[in-house]
């Protein structure tokens, strides 16, 4: 009858996880995960294309603003160190329901969801300085190649949000218990996942030198 | 499990350690153990599927996480020092500071390093795919030629 598992009055019940113990694959391991794994490796590329073209345009030379005109790197590198913390608390909202602390889930997913739509507003942020700067889509090769490829970045951040979001609801109902860790962890992994491909951003396209 | 309550007093056997203080502490034995504290302070976390080894301790998250922060600083730093530093040593160590926060994060905080090396192979393949391909078309198009 009771075939959702509520959680208790302190919000903490112990772990389950003996219906995971196996998987019945042909490669013994979750499908889910591995077919996560198999998209996080082709987004790989996907986001390569995209820093290549980047990396095939700088330094041309073409119409103004150039990157040095319109970058703020002491704002951006805010931004990316709320993206660094947002791994971490989506890390610590998995160990979280691992353990059944379902109160603690709640509040490390939305700290996550919040921490990314704040990553968001900064780029927001950031793409309408630009633009009242004069650095438009169709501007030059710079605001071309650098629009695209933080754009998809951002709607990538916006995809995992809706993601986090819809995992707390499921939280605050209590729909999401620790035989579902698997479902957190894989979340966790597209969000991880956006984290690195940011790390790599910062790095290749604010940071080395023009 | 009719063994255990046979077995004479004194004689060595290995159920003997269990059964030895039993008698002098209330409770059952799950009780007993609920109520002992734990040998290491911080419980490692259960496993999940496709895990060889358990996750790592919320406290090592919070570690990995100071040292990310640490790097960040260190890249920004970096950025500041151009003109004063040539270029290419900046470049070295802007691209070393993110291929270690980049491997932080996948062998901690997405786990490759706990779970089956499967996942990690399908990973390093996109990477190591997307690089090559794009180190060959980079460098077809002269992008690193000098001028």
């Amino acid at each position: 009858m009771d075939q959702v598992a509520v959680p208790s009055a302190h919000d903490v019940v112990e772990p389950a996880h003996d219906a995971h113990a196996a998987h019945d694959t042909a490669t013994g391991v979750s499908n889910t995960k591995l077919a996560m794994w198999l998209f996080l490796s082709s987004d790989c590329l996907f986001f390569g294309a995209f820093i290549s073209a980047y990396l095939f345009y700088r330094g041309r030379p073409q119409p103004g603003p150039h990157p040095i005109d319109v970058y703020n790197i002491p704002f951006t590198s805010v931004t990316s160190f709320i993206l660094l913390m947002s791994s971490l608390t989506m890390v610590l909202a998995l160990a979280a329901i691992m353990r059944g602390d379902y109160r603690r889930l709640r509040v490390w997913l939305l700290a996550t969801a919040l921490f990314g739509a704040t990553f968001i507003g900064g780029q927001v942020f950031e793409f309408t300085e630009f633009f009242r700067q004069g650095l438009t889509l169709d501007k030059n090769l710079f605001g071309s190649t650098f629009f695209v490829l933080t754009g998809l970045h951002g709607a990538h951040v916006t995809a995992g949000i809706i993601w986090l979001v819809s995992l707390w609801g499921l939280a605050v109902q209590g729909r999401l218990t620790s035989r579902d860790s698997e479902r957190v962890e894989i979340a966790g992994l597209y969000w991880h996942f956006v984290d690195v491909v940011w790390i790599v951003i910062f790095t290749v396209v604010y940071l080395i030198p023009k | 499990m009719a063994d255990e309550t046979a077995n004479p007093a004194g004689t060595a056997t290995e159920t003997e350690p269990r059964e030895a203080p039993v008698d002098e502490e209330p409770g059952t034995a799950l009780e007993r153990a609920e109520a002992t504290p734990p040998a290491v302070a911080e419980p490692e976390l259960p496993m999940l599927p496709g895990e060889v080894r358990p996750h790592p301790t919320p406290q090592r998250y919070v570690m990995i996480a100071a040292i990310l922060v640490v790097a960040t600083a260190a890249e920004v730093g970096l950025y500041y020092l151009e003109g004063e530093v040539p270029d290419g040593l900046i470049i070295v160590f802007l691209l070393m500071f993110a291929v270690i926060k980049f491997a932080l994060v996948a062998s901690w905080y997405m786990h490759l390093r706990t779970d089956k090396p499967i996942f990690r192979r399908f990973f390093v393949l996109g990477i190591v795919a997307a690089i090559t391909l794009y180190l060959i078309v980079l460098t077809t198009l002269h992008v690193f030629s000098p001028n």
